[in-house]
């Protein structure tokens, strides 16, 4: 045996390079080695140091950013009884998609999501869930959000990623939670800290992580404001809002963070009160003045509010402090292109590219900016490459649906209708490419087949206006009045300002008055 | 700049006839940009897809097992 490095400064030496997995083993084979019974032996401070370590690489390797997290589950969702108002004024709801004031795309430029708002250039885990109005729409997995939603929260990831750590343990895991005497650690700062972290985000255990940070700050006498967001964050998980503000703002009065803020505001914007939160948001800045989460989150309230020019102002005062940033590139990027500037929107879409992101959206995005751009060379090579990048088959299925419409725009119907077809054998549920295949159908003259086609695109879609208005149009040509008239009616619901939709509605209805 | 304006008139035809014919046509649904995913959502349904892995492994292995045994 030549040299061997002493295990616990090989260990750290495996976290710190973030090979959890190796560093966790190499723990465990010391902790074997070394005698522990559920809790370190202070007369061993290695052991101690040992099960800090393993604690902290099981945390690390399941960790996500708890500001960014906010999955929904469907009851919460629909039993929602947090906002203030069940009938807020407009544009003080992030629930009412809001009237387009401030001159932002209409749907006829820009496709929408489920819940009413334009699709945004950015996914992020609290962007896929958007509130739909109706328990079936719910129940129903939103078209940018690939898995379908969990019935509560409480069942929902957190769980299955505890129940797949604990499977691969085979001797059941780390630290036994019951048999945890709280107290005792409460008056270990820090260790109480690790535990904490490894209780929240491994075990997800929110109640005991919640006993023992309320044992913490007692143990510190209510000065150390790091418990109190912590208190804050569990609050938050158990939806207990008005708590977890009360524990966000003591925390701030004794020292002022960026991340208490932002759980802060995540609070108000679970109890639908956006102008609270941007206010907020703004009272940070002051104390942080540029600070790019800050500002972010500014810009993403006013996206979800639908005030899609002040969102573009902040995301552009986003990438005047960081000009790496990719959420605010792609949301100016996508704003450009549905605002007619797609050789704009090439351009951050490029610098994307160059800044090393290298996947199917961003090289579908590239394709479409480039038709649009006029610039012909590059257009099918990217699609090709945002095909063979595809990581689903969901992916691949807008890949195609958006071929097609390069197809339609070189006139070679032809490929169109079997790119809309690949769409669908892709993914059956694509409503888009149901429609587009429709009105394909429809200029070849089979009207039977069109109106299927639209029927189903309007039972998978109902948010969308286009399968209704069409579906009306081709009732209105052969003389089914009655249902023209149903279908434009939905049509105007889901898009009221939409002119050939009324003109129809008063030609029908001036057919009927001649009745 | 009045003087421009006198050089240049538009022309209006005061006789004949314009007709404008608005047919409704069919719309198509737009062309999508894909939302590019955030990090934590990459990380999140990363390790989601481990997860179902690792479970379908454990079932497998258990399935064999079984077979073994009976």
């Amino acid at each position: 045996m030549g040299w061997e490095m002493e295990p616990l400064l090989l260990a750290w030496s495996y976290f710190r390079r973030r090979k959890f997995q190796l560093c966790v083993d190499l723990c465990t084979q010391m902790l074997e080695k070394s005698p522990y019974d559920q809790e370190p032996d202070p007369e061993l401070p290695i052991s101690q140091a040992v099960w800090i370590l393993k604690a902290r690489a099981l945390t690390e390797m399941v960790y996500v950013d708890e500001i960014d997290v906010d999955q929904e589950g469907i009851a919460e969702m629909m039993l929602d009884e947090n906002a203030i108002a069940q009938v807020p004024r407009p544009g003080t709801s992030l629930k009412l998609p809001g009237t387009n004031q401030t001159g932002g795309p209409s749907p006829a430029v820009r496709p929408i999501t489920q819940a009413g708002r334009p699709i945004t250039g950015f996914l992020r885990p609290s962007t896929q869930s958007g509130r739909p109005g109706t328990m079936e729409q719910a129940i129903r997995a939103p078209r940018t959000a690939y898995t379908a939603r969990p019935i509560t929260s409480s069942s929902g990831r957190y769980v299955r990623l505890g129940t797949a750590s604990m499977l691969t343990n085979p001797d059941g895991p780390f630290i036994n939670l019951s048999r945890l005497n709280l107290t005792k650690y409460a008056q270990k700062p820090k260790l109480a800290k690790a535990l904490f972290e490894y209780i929240f985000h491994h075990e997800n255990d929110v109640k005991t992580a919640l006993d023992l940070a309320a044992l913490s700050t007692e143990h510190s006498q209510y000065k150390d404001w790091w418990w109190k967001v912590q208190i804050g964050k569990c609050y938050y998980r158990l939806r207990m809002y008005r708590e977890a503000e009360k524990q966000f703002k003591s925390a701030l009065k004794q020292q002022e963070m960026v991340d208490t803020f932002l759980y802060l505001a995540k609070v108000y914007i679970s109890l639908d009160q956006p102008v609270t939160a941007l206010n907020l948001f703004k009272q940070g800045l002051d104390k942080f003045p540029g600070e790019v989460t800050l500002l972010c989150g500014i810009a993403r309230i006013y996206e979800e509010m639908n005030n899609i020019s002040s969102a573009a102002k902040y995301y552009k005062e986003v990438l005047k402090q960081d000009n790496t940033h990719i959420e605010a590139i792609a949301c100016i990027g996508s704003n450009h292109f549905y605002s007619d500037q797609p050789e704009i929107a090439l351009r951050f879409y490029r610098r994307l590219l160059q800044m090393g992101v290298y996947n199917c959206q961003l090289f579908n995005n590239l394709g479409l900016c480039c038709f649009y751009a006029q610039q012909y060379d590059m257009t099918l090579t990217s699609f090709e490459r945002a095909l063979s990048l595809a990581e689903n088959e969901e992916e691949a299925a807008d890949v195609w649906y958006n071929l097609g419409h390069v197809a339609v725009g070189i006139g070679d119907m032809n490929l169109a209708l079997q790119c809309f077809i690949l769409a669908l054998v892709n993914n059956n549920n694509h409503a888009e490419a149901y429609n587009n295949l429709a009105v394909l159908e429809m200029r070849k003259g089979h009207v039977e087949q069109a109106r299927a086609l639209l029927q189903t695109a309007s039972s998978l879609a109902p948010h969308m206006y286009e399968p209704h208005f069409n579906f009306a149009t081709v009732s209105d040509k052969i003389g089914d009045l009655q249902r023209s008239y149903v279908a434009a009616q939905k049509s105007a619901a889901a898009f009221p300002d939409h002119v050939d939709t009324q003109l129809l509605i008063k030609q029908l209805k001036q057919h009927f008055a001649m009745l | 700049m009045a003087e421009m304006k006198s050089v240049f008139r538009e022309v209006l035809p005061k006789q004949g006839q314009l007709s404008v014919e608005d047919i409704t046509t069919m719309v198509l649904c737009k062309p999508k940009l894909l939302p590019l995913k955030s990090l934590t959502l990459e990380k999140l349904e990363k390790m989601q897809q481990a997860a179902q892995d690792t479970i379908r492994q454990q079932e497998m292995a258990e399935k064999e097992q079984q077979q073994i045994t009976h």
